[in-house]
């Protein structure tokens, strides 16, 4: 099972600024106050490649999010671990800045729960081929979700059913009342249509950014970061 | 700047970013990014490794990040047909 879901969008920056917004979308919630669910943020790896000039880079962001709450609801405790269960997911992001050819392409995907959904977002920005270079960047984002939940678990389950089979032949697991075809479709457009919901708030989390970017610069906005953390601080 | 997923790497960990955003900004944006080698936040870039690989480790996920790289190239030859 998957589903795919693609938009576009036109950022009315230009393309070093919204790769820059990029980088910088977590970095605190007061330059990005759409990203107050995102604990940490850690680079792993960074390089330029030498023969085309590229950027590489690897980060993992940890979101206080799991699973969306919907998803969360329609599973046992068996597969979800409860509401005890740690609250939080590790994103793995790469992206790859081309500053020459003028475009950066960005994925992110889910590193827990991949069992139960599996979330891909990649982006394209790229420079737009018209007069329009120089002060704005289109955006094509394309999310697949991808949920494997019976195909993993099926094999475990049809095992123990097996053994049990004479003790309690009507009961069923979870996936045989509801069919696992079915519950991977439900969790997989629940997760969409949350994401679609979210795509929004990312863009104007990203929009916020790059004015603060346009008004004080970079130094400004890393001046006021700085200034946040010591505030911070001195309240802690 | 946001925290490190390992607390005892935030200092490390800022004032490498803190140079990167600097360096992106005003050098790689401008054509001047020069190479790996010559990059001037290079040595913040290994202290700050040297604190979160052990960091990653210890909470078993460098093993989700290499389940992940695997799993991405199974999905990208079934999905995308690409080898």
């Amino acid at each position: 099972m998957v589903l795919e879901h693609t938009t576009n969008h036109a950022y009315s920056h230009p393309f070093p600024t919204v790769t820059l917004a990029y980088f910088l979308r977590y970095c605190s919630p007061q330059l990005n106050p759409f990203a107050k669910h995102v604990l940490s943020t850690d680079t792993i790896s960074s390089h330029i490649d030498p023969e085309t000039g590229r950027l590489h880079t690897t980060r993992i962001h940890l979101k206080k999010s799991r699973l969306p709450p919907a998803v969360f609801k329609l599973l046992p405790t068996s597969i979800t671990g409860g509401n005890e269960a740690n609250k939080s997911s590790y994103i793995l992001e790469t992206s790859v800045v081309d500053m020459k050819e003028g475009w950066m392409s960005t994925e992110s995907r889910n590193l827990n729960f991949v069992g139960v959904l599996s979330v891909v977002e990649k982006q394209i920005y790229t420079m737009p081929k018209s007069q329009a270079k120089d002060s704005t960047t289109d955006v094509e984002t394309t999310v697949v979700f991808r949920s494997r939940l019976g195909d993993k678990l099926r094999g475990r389950l049809g095992q123990a059913a097996s053994s049990d089979d004479e003790a309690a032949p009507a009961k069923g697991g979870f996936f045989a009342r509801l069919g696992a075809r079915g519950i991977q479709r439900s969790i997989e457009s629940l997760a969409s249509t949350k994401t679609v919901d979210q795509l929004g708030k990312s863009r104007e989390g990203m929009g916020i950014i790059m004015e603060r970017l346009r008004q004080s610069g970079v130094m400004g906005v890393l001046e006021a970061l700085r200034r946040g953390r010591e505030r911070g601080l001195e309240t802690a | 700047m946001s925290a490190s997923l390992a607390p005892e790497c935030n200092e490390v960990k800022e004032r490498y970013d803190t140079c990167f955003l600097k360096w992106y900004s005003e050098k790689y944006l401008r054509g001047q990014g020069g190479t790996n080698e010559n990059n001037e936040c290079a040595a913040m870039f290994k202290e700050y490794q040297k604190c979160l690989t052990v960091a990653l480790k210890d909470r078993g996920i460098d093993k989700l990040v290499e389940e992940a790289r695997e799993d991405n190239k199974d999905n990208d030859a079934l999905y995308l047909g690409r080898k």
